[in-house]
Protein backbone atom coordinates (compact mmCIF):
# COMPACT_ATOMS: atom_id res chain seq x y z
CA UNK A 1 0.00 0.00 0.00
CA UNK A 2 1.65 3.22 -0.99
CA UNK A 3 0.67 7.01 -0.08
CA UNK A 4 1.15 9.18 -2.68
CA UNK A 5 2.67 12.36 -1.39
CA UNK A 6 1.69 15.49 -3.71
CA UNK A 7 4.94 17.56 -4.90
CA UNK A 8 4.42 21.43 -4.36
CA UNK A 9 3.98 22.30 -7.26
CA UNK A 10 0.68 20.42 -7.36
CA UNK A 11 -2.36 22.01 -8.20
CA UNK A 12 -5.28 20.30 -6.41
CA UNK A 13 -7.92 20.19 -8.98
CA UNK A 14 -10.61 21.94 -7.76
CA UNK A 15 -8.49 24.55 -8.26
CA UNK A 16 -8.25 25.03 -11.96
CA UNK A 17 -11.13 26.01 -13.64
CA UNK A 18 -11.68 22.97 -15.93
CA UNK A 19 -13.49 22.73 -18.91
CA UNK A 20 -16.54 21.45 -17.02
CA UNK A 21 -16.24 24.53 -14.42
CA UNK A 22 -16.23 27.06 -17.20
CA UNK A 23 -19.11 25.29 -19.29
CA UNK A 24 -21.14 25.32 -15.96
CA UNK A 25 -20.49 28.95 -15.40
CA UNK A 26 -21.95 29.97 -18.92
CA UNK A 27 -25.05 27.76 -18.26
CA UNK A 28 -25.31 29.39 -14.77
CA UNK A 29 -25.55 32.83 -16.57
CA UNK A 30 -27.81 31.43 -19.40
CA UNK A 31 -29.97 30.35 -16.19
CA UNK A 32 -29.99 33.79 -15.42
CA UNK A 33 -32.40 34.46 -18.00
CA UNK A 34 -34.42 31.55 -16.62
CA UNK A 35 -34.76 33.41 -13.18
CA UNK A 36 -37.46 35.42 -14.97
CA UNK A 37 -39.66 31.85 -14.93
CA UNK A 38 -39.01 30.31 -11.73
CA UNK A 39 -36.28 29.61 -9.22
CA UNK A 40 -37.26 26.36 -8.42
CA UNK A 41 -36.67 25.00 -12.25
CA UNK A 42 -33.18 26.45 -12.07
CA UNK A 43 -31.96 24.90 -8.64
CA UNK A 44 -33.05 21.37 -10.74
CA UNK A 45 -30.52 22.77 -13.71
CA UNK A 46 -27.88 23.62 -11.78
CA UNK A 47 -27.91 20.27 -10.20
CA UNK A 48 -27.98 18.67 -13.45
CA UNK A 49 -25.02 20.35 -14.71
CA UNK A 50 -23.15 19.54 -11.47
CA UNK A 51 -23.87 15.79 -12.41
CA UNK A 52 -21.99 16.32 -15.71
CA UNK A 53 -18.93 15.82 -13.98
CA UNK A 54 -19.68 12.25 -12.81
CA UNK A 55 -17.42 10.01 -14.96
CA UNK A 56 -17.83 6.57 -15.94
CA UNK A 57 -15.84 3.68 -14.05
CA UNK A 58 -14.48 0.37 -15.72
CA UNK A 59 -16.22 -2.84 -13.67
CA UNK A 60 -16.97 -6.00 -14.45
CA UNK A 61 -20.33 -7.28 -14.82
CA UNK A 62 -21.65 -10.11 -12.04
CA UNK A 63 -24.44 -12.16 -12.05
CA UNK A 64 -25.56 -10.57 -8.41
CA UNK A 65 -29.20 -9.64 -9.06
CA UNK A 66 -29.83 -11.18 -12.33
CA UNK A 67 -33.55 -10.72 -12.84
CA UNK A 68 -34.66 -8.79 -10.76
CA UNK A 69 -36.35 -5.41 -12.36
CA UNK A 70 -33.67 -2.07 -11.64
CA UNK A 71 -35.07 1.57 -10.49
CA UNK A 72 -34.49 4.21 -12.94
CA UNK A 73 -31.30 6.05 -11.90
CA UNK A 74 -33.88 8.88 -11.75
CA UNK A 75 -35.64 7.65 -8.78
CA UNK A 76 -32.36 6.17 -7.15
CA UNK A 77 -30.46 9.84 -7.12
CA UNK A 78 -33.80 12.13 -6.15
CA UNK A 79 -35.19 10.32 -2.85
CA UNK A 80 -32.44 10.03 -0.52
CA UNK A 81 -32.18 10.16 3.01
CA UNK A 82 -28.70 12.41 3.72
CA UNK A 83 -29.11 14.01 7.01
CA UNK A 84 -26.27 16.13 6.51
CA UNK A 85 -28.03 18.24 4.22
CA UNK A 86 -31.71 17.97 5.12
CA UNK A 87 -34.41 15.64 6.34
CA UNK A 88 -36.36 15.72 3.05
CA UNK A 89 -35.80 13.07 0.81
CA UNK A 90 -35.86 15.47 -2.24
CA UNK A 91 -33.09 17.86 -1.16
CA UNK A 92 -30.30 16.15 -0.82
CA UNK A 93 -30.70 16.23 -4.96
CA UNK A 94 -30.38 19.62 -5.44
CA UNK A 95 -27.95 20.59 -2.29
CA UNK A 96 -24.96 18.12 -2.40
CA UNK A 97 -22.98 19.93 -5.11
CA UNK A 98 -21.35 21.40 -1.77
CA UNK A 99 -20.08 18.17 -1.21
CA UNK A 100 -16.70 18.22 -2.69
CA UNK A 101 -15.91 14.14 -3.58
CA UNK A 102 -12.01 14.94 -5.20
CA UNK A 103 -9.77 14.32 -3.60
CA UNK A 104 -10.67 12.11 -0.96
CA UNK A 105 -8.93 9.40 1.41
CA UNK A 106 -10.33 6.87 3.84
CA UNK A 107 -8.41 6.10 6.59
CA UNK A 108 -8.56 2.50 7.83
CA UNK A 109 -7.20 2.17 11.64
CA UNK A 110 -7.32 0.21 15.07
CA UNK A 111 -6.68 -2.98 15.22
CA UNK A 112 -5.08 -3.98 12.15
CA UNK A 113 -1.24 -4.78 11.49
CA UNK A 114 -1.40 -2.35 8.44
CA UNK A 115 -2.84 0.68 9.02
CA UNK A 116 -3.44 2.71 6.20
CA UNK A 117 -4.83 5.47 3.74
CA UNK A 118 -6.51 5.02 0.75
CA UNK A 119 -6.99 7.53 -1.81
CA UNK A 120 -10.07 7.18 -4.14
CA UNK A 121 -7.51 6.73 -7.04
CA UNK A 122 -5.87 3.63 -5.60
CA UNK A 123 -9.71 2.45 -5.00
CA UNK A 124 -10.20 3.02 -8.66
CA UNK A 125 -6.68 1.30 -9.67
CA UNK A 126 -5.69 -1.57 -7.56
CA UNK A 127 -8.84 -3.18 -7.03
CA UNK A 128 -10.89 -4.92 -9.74
CA UNK A 129 -14.32 -2.59 -9.93
CA UNK A 130 -17.52 -5.08 -10.07
CA UNK A 131 -21.30 -4.54 -10.32
CA UNK A 132 -23.82 -6.07 -8.47
CA UNK A 133 -27.61 -5.49 -8.37
CA UNK A 134 -28.95 -5.36 -5.19
CA UNK A 135 -32.23 -4.97 -3.05
CA UNK A 136 -31.80 -1.68 -1.08
CA UNK A 137 -34.83 -1.80 1.39
CA UNK A 138 -35.04 1.39 3.69
CA UNK A 139 -36.57 1.19 7.17
CA UNK A 140 -38.74 3.58 6.86
CA UNK A 141 -40.87 0.91 4.22
CA UNK A 142 -39.39 1.74 0.87
CA UNK A 143 -37.03 -0.01 -1.35
CA UNK A 144 -35.19 -0.13 -4.76
CA UNK A 145 -32.92 -2.04 -6.91
CA UNK A 146 -29.66 -0.44 -7.39
CA UNK A 147 -26.95 -1.40 -9.95
CA UNK A 148 -24.06 -0.69 -7.66
CA UNK A 149 -20.13 -0.60 -8.59
CA UNK A 150 -17.49 -0.98 -6.17
CA UNK A 151 -15.37 -3.38 -4.03
CA UNK A 152 -15.89 -6.53 -1.54
CA UNK A 153 -15.28 -5.03 1.81
CA UNK A 154 -13.40 -8.17 2.62
CA UNK A 155 -10.36 -7.36 -0.06
CA UNK A 156 -9.88 -3.73 1.39
CA UNK A 157 -9.90 -5.66 5.05
CA UNK A 158 -7.71 -7.80 3.94
CA UNK A 159 -4.79 -6.04 3.19
CA UNK A 160 -4.70 -3.92 6.04
CA UNK A 161 -4.68 -7.55 8.05
CA UNK A 162 -7.07 -7.35 10.97
CA UNK A 163 -5.62 -8.76 14.65
CA UNK A 164 -7.50 -11.23 16.32
CA UNK A 165 -8.74 -8.59 18.45
CA UNK A 166 -10.50 -6.98 15.81
CA UNK A 167 -13.94 -8.14 16.56
CA UNK A 168 -15.77 -5.32 14.87
CA UNK A 169 -15.70 -2.52 12.60
CA UNK A 170 -16.69 1.12 12.37
CA UNK A 171 -17.64 3.69 10.03
CA UNK A 172 -17.34 7.13 10.13
CA UNK A 173 -18.91 9.60 7.66
CA UNK A 174 -16.97 12.99 6.87
CA UNK A 175 -17.46 15.98 9.63
CA UNK A 176 -17.31 19.02 7.32
CA UNK A 177 -19.50 21.82 7.93
CA UNK A 178 -18.09 23.63 4.75
CA UNK A 179 -19.52 20.77 2.98
CA UNK A 180 -22.35 20.01 5.06
CA UNK A 181 -24.87 22.27 5.45
CA UNK A 182 -26.35 21.01 8.48
CA UNK A 183 -23.07 20.36 10.51
CA UNK A 184 -22.40 24.41 10.62
CA UNK A 185 -21.33 25.10 14.20
CA UNK A 186 -23.68 27.49 15.92
CA UNK A 187 -26.76 25.63 14.33
CA UNK A 188 -29.25 24.83 17.45
CA UNK A 189 -30.92 21.61 16.40
CA UNK A 190 -28.92 19.71 13.87
CA UNK A 191 -31.21 17.06 12.51
CA UNK A 192 -29.07 14.26 14.02
CA UNK A 193 -26.09 13.86 16.03
CA UNK A 194 -22.60 14.25 13.82
CA UNK A 195 -20.25 12.61 12.77
CA UNK A 196 -22.55 9.91 11.37
CA UNK A 197 -21.20 6.56 12.78
CA UNK A 198 -22.53 2.99 11.33
CA UNK A 199 -20.88 -0.53 12.61
CA UNK A 200 -20.71 -4.40 11.37
CA UNK A 201 -19.19 -7.44 13.35
CA UNK A 202 -16.27 -8.55 11.91
CA UNK A 203 -18.17 -12.12 10.36
CA UNK A 204 -20.41 -9.55 8.67
CA UNK A 205 -18.11 -7.23 7.69
CA UNK A 206 -16.35 -10.16 5.76
CA UNK A 207 -19.59 -11.27 4.30
CA UNK A 208 -19.01 -11.94 -0.13
CA UNK A 209 -22.03 -9.56 -0.17
CA UNK A 210 -20.63 -6.65 1.76
CA UNK A 211 -20.05 -3.91 0.02
CA UNK A 212 -17.68 -0.73 -0.77
CA UNK A 213 -19.29 1.35 -3.61
CA UNK A 214 -17.85 4.29 -5.48
CA UNK A 215 -20.42 4.23 -8.33
CA UNK A 216 -23.90 3.31 -9.50
CA UNK A 217 -25.47 3.04 -12.91
CA UNK A 218 -21.86 2.65 -15.02
CA UNK A 219 -20.72 6.04 -13.04
CA UNK A 220 -19.29 6.94 -10.10
CA UNK A 221 -21.77 8.16 -7.22
CA UNK A 222 -23.22 11.10 -7.19
CA UNK A 223 -23.16 13.33 -4.25
CA UNK A 224 -26.76 12.78 -2.63
CA UNK A 225 -26.15 8.69 -2.78
CA UNK A 226 -22.68 9.10 -0.57
CA UNK A 227 -20.32 10.01 -2.96
CA UNK A 228 -17.31 8.77 -3.21
CA UNK A 229 -17.30 5.90 -0.96
CA UNK A 230 -20.08 4.57 0.41
CA UNK A 231 -20.96 0.74 2.44
CA UNK A 232 -23.79 -1.08 0.77
CA UNK A 233 -25.01 -3.76 3.16
CA UNK A 234 -28.15 -5.63 1.23
CA UNK A 235 -29.59 -7.73 3.88
CA UNK A 236 -29.50 -4.48 6.35
CA UNK A 237 -31.81 -1.45 6.02
CA UNK A 238 -30.63 1.31 4.61
CA UNK A 239 -29.42 3.48 7.39
CA UNK A 240 -26.73 0.75 7.78
CA UNK A 241 -25.18 1.59 4.83
CA UNK A 242 -22.96 4.25 5.69
CA UNK A 243 -22.18 7.44 2.99
CA UNK A 244 -19.31 9.64 2.57
CA UNK A 245 -16.78 7.18 4.35
CA UNK A 246 -13.59 9.38 5.54
CA UNK A 247 -12.31 6.40 7.88
CA UNK A 248 -13.03 2.14 8.77
CA UNK A 249 -11.98 1.18 12.12
CA UNK A 250 -11.63 -2.59 13.61
CA UNK A 251 -12.35 -2.67 17.01
CA UNK A 252 -12.77 -4.87 20.06
CA UNK A 253 -16.23 -3.29 21.09
CA UNK A 254 -19.73 -2.98 19.21
CA UNK A 255 -19.66 0.42 18.42
CA UNK A 256 -22.37 2.88 19.21
CA UNK A 257 -24.47 3.40 15.98
CA UNK A 258 -26.17 6.57 14.94
CA UNK A 259 -29.66 5.63 15.08
CA UNK A 260 -29.15 3.53 18.10
CA UNK A 261 -27.62 6.30 19.43
CA UNK A 262 -30.60 8.45 18.82
CA UNK A 263 -33.54 6.06 19.57
CA UNK A 264 -32.62 2.11 21.07
CA UNK A 265 -36.11 1.48 21.11
CA UNK A 266 -36.38 1.70 18.08
CA UNK A 267 -33.17 1.11 15.42
CA UNK A 268 -30.51 -1.62 16.85
CA UNK A 269 -27.05 -2.23 15.70
CA UNK A 270 -28.29 -5.26 13.61
CA UNK A 271 -31.06 -3.77 11.73
CA UNK A 272 -31.51 -6.62 9.69
CA UNK A 273 -34.46 -6.52 7.09
CA UNK A 274 -37.12 -8.92 8.84
CA UNK A 275 -40.74 -8.95 8.12
CA UNK A 276 -41.74 -10.60 11.00
CA UNK A 277 -40.26 -7.78 13.24
CA UNK A 278 -42.18 -4.43 12.96
CA UNK A 279 -40.88 -1.04 13.88
CA UNK A 280 -42.88 0.07 17.06
CA UNK A 281 -44.48 3.02 14.35
CA UNK A 282 -45.21 0.84 11.50
CA UNK A 283 -45.11 -2.83 10.05
CA UNK A 284 -42.04 -4.07 8.00
CA UNK A 285 -43.92 -7.18 6.36
CA UNK A 286 -43.76 -4.83 2.84
CA UNK A 287 -42.54 -2.70 0.85
CA UNK A 288 -42.98 0.07 -1.09
CA UNK A 289 -40.97 -0.32 -4.63
CA UNK A 290 -40.16 3.55 -5.86
CA UNK A 291 -42.28 4.15 -8.86
CA UNK A 292 -44.97 1.53 -7.36
CA UNK A 293 -48.74 2.85 -6.11
CA UNK A 294 -48.45 -1.22 -5.11
CA UNK A 295 -46.97 -3.24 -2.05
CA UNK A 296 -44.82 -6.18 -2.06
CA UNK A 297 -43.96 -9.03 0.43
CA UNK A 298 -40.58 -8.24 2.26
CA UNK A 299 -37.86 -11.17 2.36
CA UNK A 300 -35.89 -12.19 5.25
CA UNK A 301 -33.03 -10.74 5.28
CA UNK A 302 -34.27 -8.85 2.04
CA UNK A 303 -34.07 -11.77 0.16
CA UNK A 304 -30.15 -12.74 0.77
CA UNK A 305 -31.19 -15.24 3.71
CA UNK A 306 -28.96 -18.17 2.06
CA UNK A 307 -26.10 -16.09 1.88
CA UNK A 308 -26.18 -14.51 5.47
CA UNK A 309 -28.69 -16.11 7.76
CA UNK A 310 -26.30 -18.30 9.03
CA UNK A 311 -24.55 -15.33 10.93
CA UNK A 312 -28.25 -15.51 12.91
CA UNK A 313 -28.65 -19.03 13.93
CA UNK A 314 -28.83 -18.43 17.30
CA UNK A 315 -29.51 -15.13 17.99
CA UNK A 316 -33.23 -14.02 19.40
CA UNK A 317 -34.54 -11.60 15.76
CA UNK A 318 -36.82 -9.55 18.28
CA UNK A 319 -34.41 -8.97 20.73
CA UNK A 320 -31.24 -8.11 18.66
CA UNK A 321 -33.14 -5.80 16.36
CA UNK B 1 -68.91 34.94 -4.64
CA UNK B 2 -66.58 34.63 -1.56
CA UNK B 3 -68.05 30.84 -0.45
CA UNK B 4 -67.11 29.62 -3.82
CA UNK B 5 -63.79 31.03 -4.21
CA UNK B 6 -62.71 29.50 -1.16
CA UNK B 7 -64.37 26.40 -1.69
CA UNK B 8 -61.47 26.61 -4.80
CA UNK B 9 -58.98 27.17 -2.59
CA UNK B 10 -59.29 25.05 -0.49
CA UNK B 11 -59.48 22.13 -3.52
CA UNK B 12 -56.25 23.31 -4.65
CA UNK B 13 -53.57 21.06 -2.65
CA UNK B 14 -56.04 17.91 -3.97
CA UNK B 15 -55.54 19.43 -7.65
CA UNK B 16 -52.01 19.71 -6.70
CA UNK B 17 -51.80 16.12 -5.11
CA UNK B 18 -53.27 15.01 -8.71
CA UNK B 19 -51.06 16.27 -10.80
CA UNK B 20 -47.54 15.72 -8.78
CA UNK B 21 -48.17 11.84 -7.78
CA UNK B 22 -47.71 10.80 -11.16
CA UNK B 23 -44.23 11.81 -11.02
CA UNK B 24 -43.69 10.99 -7.08
CA UNK B 25 -41.25 8.67 -6.05
CA UNK B 26 -42.76 7.13 -3.12
CA UNK B 27 -46.62 7.60 -4.17
CA UNK B 28 -48.52 6.00 -1.31
CA UNK B 29 -46.10 7.95 0.95
CA UNK B 30 -46.45 11.22 -0.95
CA UNK B 31 -50.76 10.92 -0.95
CA UNK B 32 -50.17 10.14 3.36
CA UNK B 33 -47.88 13.47 3.40
CA UNK B 34 -50.58 15.21 0.80
CA UNK B 35 -53.90 14.79 2.92
CA UNK B 36 -52.54 14.38 5.93
CA UNK B 37 -50.83 17.68 6.04
CA UNK B 38 -53.71 19.73 4.07
CA UNK B 39 -55.95 18.29 6.46
CA UNK B 40 -53.92 19.10 9.56
CA UNK B 41 -53.27 22.86 8.25
CA UNK B 42 -57.24 23.57 7.24
CA UNK B 43 -57.97 22.12 10.54
CA UNK B 44 -55.36 24.74 11.74
CA UNK B 45 -56.88 27.35 10.07
CA UNK B 46 -60.60 26.36 10.87
CA UNK B 47 -59.67 27.12 14.86
CA UNK B 48 -58.25 29.71 14.08
CA UNK B 49 -60.91 31.71 13.22
CA UNK B 50 -62.59 31.94 16.83
CA UNK B 51 -59.63 33.62 18.35
CA UNK B 52 -59.43 35.63 14.66
CA UNK B 53 -63.05 36.81 15.47
CA UNK B 54 -61.88 40.37 17.30
CA UNK B 55 -60.23 41.59 14.28
CA UNK B 56 -62.07 40.07 11.08
CA UNK B 57 -65.63 37.70 11.79
CA UNK B 58 -65.01 34.70 8.91
CA UNK B 59 -67.28 32.09 11.63
CA UNK B 60 -69.02 31.68 8.96
CA UNK B 61 -66.67 30.42 6.73
CA UNK B 62 -65.62 27.46 9.65
CA UNK B 63 -68.14 24.71 8.71
CA UNK B 64 -66.66 24.42 5.27
CA UNK B 65 -62.83 24.65 6.33
CA UNK B 66 -63.78 21.49 9.18
CA UNK B 67 -65.55 19.81 6.18
CA UNK B 68 -62.65 20.57 4.20
CA UNK B 69 -60.32 19.09 6.70
CA UNK B 70 -62.16 16.48 7.31
CA UNK B 71 -62.30 15.09 3.51
CA UNK B 72 -58.43 15.06 3.48
CA UNK B 73 -58.75 13.21 6.40
CA UNK B 74 -60.89 11.09 4.61
CA UNK B 75 -58.27 10.93 1.70
CA UNK B 76 -56.08 9.75 3.86
CA UNK B 77 -57.86 6.73 5.69
CA UNK B 78 -58.80 5.66 2.20
CA UNK B 79 -55.01 5.59 1.19
CA UNK B 80 -54.19 3.72 4.18
CA UNK B 81 -57.23 1.22 3.50
CA UNK B 82 -57.00 1.05 -0.52
CA UNK B 83 -53.55 1.88 -1.22
CA UNK B 84 -51.29 0.72 2.30
CA UNK B 85 -53.14 -2.12 3.66
CA UNK B 86 -54.82 -3.53 -0.08
CA UNK B 87 -58.01 -4.02 1.95
CA UNK B 88 -57.14 -5.99 4.30
CA UNK B 89 -59.17 -5.70 7.00
CA UNK B 90 -57.29 -7.80 9.96
CA UNK B 91 -53.87 -5.88 8.61
CA UNK B 92 -56.22 -2.46 9.46
CA UNK B 93 -57.95 -3.76 12.92
CA UNK B 94 -54.03 -5.52 13.81
CA UNK B 95 -52.31 -1.91 12.70
CA UNK B 96 -54.79 0.06 14.80
CA UNK B 97 -55.00 -2.56 18.05
CA UNK B 98 -50.72 -2.45 18.04
CA UNK B 99 -49.21 0.41 16.86
CA UNK B 100 -49.97 4.12 19.27
CA UNK B 101 -48.97 5.95 15.86
CA UNK B 102 -52.09 4.49 14.25
CA UNK B 103 -54.87 4.40 16.94
CA UNK B 104 -54.10 7.88 17.50
CA UNK B 105 -54.99 8.73 13.88
CA UNK B 106 -57.89 6.75 13.64
CA UNK B 107 -59.04 8.18 17.10
CA UNK B 108 -58.80 11.38 15.18
CA UNK B 109 -60.12 10.27 12.42
CA UNK B 110 -63.49 8.89 13.99
CA UNK B 111 -63.55 12.63 16.07
CA UNK B 112 -63.66 14.04 12.27
CA UNK B 113 -66.15 11.48 10.95
CA UNK B 114 -68.98 12.53 13.85
CA UNK B 115 -68.19 16.08 13.81
CA UNK B 116 -69.05 16.05 9.92
CA UNK B 117 -72.40 14.22 10.32
CA UNK B 118 -73.13 15.92 12.77
CA UNK B 119 -72.61 19.54 10.99
CA UNK B 120 -75.76 19.65 9.78
CA UNK B 121 -77.79 22.66 10.85
CA UNK B 122 -80.32 20.03 12.82
CA UNK B 123 -77.43 17.99 14.26
CA UNK B 124 -75.15 20.86 14.82
CA UNK B 125 -78.00 22.47 17.17
CA UNK B 126 -77.97 19.18 19.11
CA UNK B 127 -74.45 17.89 19.13
CA UNK B 128 -72.67 21.08 19.21
CA UNK B 129 -71.27 21.12 22.71
CA UNK B 130 -69.11 17.65 21.12
CA UNK B 131 -67.75 19.50 18.57
CA UNK B 132 -65.19 20.99 21.45
CA UNK B 133 -63.96 17.57 20.85
CA UNK B 134 -62.10 19.18 18.05
CA UNK B 135 -59.43 20.18 19.98
CA UNK B 136 -58.70 16.64 20.89
CA UNK B 137 -58.32 15.83 17.44
CA UNK B 138 -56.39 18.47 17.21
CA UNK B 139 -53.60 18.00 19.56
CA UNK B 140 -54.40 13.69 18.81
CA UNK B 141 -52.93 14.81 14.93
CA UNK B 142 -49.81 17.33 16.47
CA UNK B 143 -48.70 14.08 17.88
CA UNK B 144 -49.78 11.54 15.14
CA UNK B 145 -47.68 13.84 12.28
CA UNK B 146 -44.92 14.09 14.93
CA UNK B 147 -44.69 10.47 15.64
CA UNK B 148 -44.76 10.08 11.54
CA UNK B 149 -41.12 11.86 11.37
CA UNK B 150 -37.73 9.79 12.14
CA UNK B 151 -36.64 13.30 13.78
CA UNK B 152 -38.29 16.46 14.80
CA UNK B 153 -37.94 19.16 12.36
CA UNK B 154 -39.51 22.87 11.49
CA UNK B 155 -42.62 22.14 10.55
CA UNK B 156 -43.32 20.02 13.81
CA UNK B 157 -41.99 22.35 16.25
CA UNK B 158 -44.38 25.22 14.15
CA UNK B 159 -47.12 22.85 14.74
CA UNK B 160 -46.71 22.19 18.29
CA UNK B 161 -46.55 25.90 18.77
CA UNK B 162 -50.05 26.38 16.81
CA UNK B 163 -51.87 24.24 19.29
CA UNK B 164 -50.25 25.67 21.95
CA UNK B 165 -51.65 29.08 21.03
CA UNK B 166 -54.89 27.35 20.24
CA UNK B 167 -55.72 26.00 23.32
CA UNK B 168 -53.91 28.45 25.45
CA UNK B 169 -56.66 31.01 23.98
CA UNK B 170 -59.54 28.46 25.15
CA UNK B 171 -57.88 27.92 28.32
CA UNK B 172 -58.37 31.87 28.86
CA UNK B 173 -61.76 32.31 27.68
CA UNK B 174 -62.97 29.52 29.78
CA UNK B 175 -60.95 31.45 32.87
CA UNK B 176 -62.69 34.66 32.14
CA UNK B 177 -65.84 32.79 31.88
CA UNK B 178 -65.36 31.23 34.96
CA UNK B 179 -64.22 34.60 36.94
CA UNK B 180 -67.42 36.03 35.52
CA UNK B 181 -69.54 33.05 37.53
CA UNK B 182 -68.00 33.48 40.59
CA UNK B 183 -68.89 37.24 40.69
C1 LIG C 1 -57.67 7.24 9.96
C2 LIG C 1 -56.67 7.01 10.72
C3 LIG C 1 -55.27 7.35 10.28
C4 LIG C 1 -54.36 6.49 9.81
C5 LIG C 1 -54.48 4.99 9.65
C6 LIG C 1 -53.18 7.26 9.49
C7 LIG C 1 -52.02 6.70 9.00
C8 LIG C 1 -50.90 7.43 8.66
C9 LIG C 1 -49.73 6.89 8.07
C10 LIG C 1 -49.50 5.42 7.74
C11 LIG C 1 -48.86 7.91 7.86
C12 LIG C 1 -47.51 7.87 7.14
C13 LIG C 1 -46.43 7.27 7.90
C14 LIG C 1 -45.19 7.23 7.07
O1 LIG C 1 -44.45 8.20 7.05
O2 LIG C 1 -44.95 6.21 6.41
C15 LIG C 1 -49.49 9.09 8.37
C16 LIG C 1 -48.90 10.33 8.38
C17 LIG C 1 -49.57 11.49 8.68
N1 LIG C 1 -50.89 11.59 9.06
FE1 LIG C 1 -52.16 10.08 9.39
N2 LIG C 1 -53.42 8.57 9.74
C18 LIG C 1 -54.71 8.67 10.23
C19 LIG C 1 -55.37 9.82 10.59
C20 LIG C 1 -54.88 11.09 10.37
C21 LIG C 1 -55.63 12.30 10.54
C22 LIG C 1 -57.08 12.39 11.00
C23 LIG C 1 -54.79 13.32 10.21
C24 LIG C 1 -55.02 14.81 10.14
C25 LIG C 1 -56.11 15.43 10.47
C26 LIG C 1 -53.52 12.76 9.87
C27 LIG C 1 -52.41 13.48 9.52
C28 LIG C 1 -51.19 12.95 9.19
C29 LIG C 1 -50.02 13.71 8.93
C30 LIG C 1 -49.92 15.24 8.96
C31 LIG C 1 -48.99 12.81 8.63
C32 LIG C 1 -47.54 13.14 8.34
C33 LIG C 1 -47.28 13.05 6.89
C34 LIG C 1 -45.80 13.01 6.59
O3 LIG C 1 -45.04 13.75 7.18
O4 LIG C 1 -45.44 12.23 5.72
N3 LIG C 1 -53.61 11.39 9.97
N4 LIG C 1 -50.74 8.79 8.83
Amino acid sequence: MTIIKKPDWYISENEVTDEALFNKRRNFLKLGAAALVSSSVIAEKLAAVENVKRESLKFQKTTFGKGLELNSYDQASTYNNFYEFSTSKSDPAKMAHTLKPNPWDVEILGEVENPMVISLEDIYNSYPLEERIYRFRCVEGWSMVVPWIGVTLSHILQKAKPTSKAKYVKFTTLVDPKQFPDQKAGKLFPNIPYPYVEGLRMDEAMNELTFMSVGMYGKMLPNQNGAPIRLVVPWKYGFKSIKSIVSIELVEEEPLNTWKMINDLEYGFYANVNPNVDHPRWSQAKERKLGSFFKTETLMFNGYEKEVGHMYKDMDLRRYI
Amino acid sequence: MKRSLLFFVLLLPLLYLLISVQSANDPIKYIFTCTGISSLIILILSLSLTPLKKIINLIKYRRMMGLFSFFYALLHFLNFYILDAQFDVTFVLKETLDKPFIYLGMIAFSILLFMAITSTRKLFAKFNKWHKLVYIVLILVVIHEAMAQKVLGNLEFMFIFMTIVLLGYRAFLFRVKWLKKKK
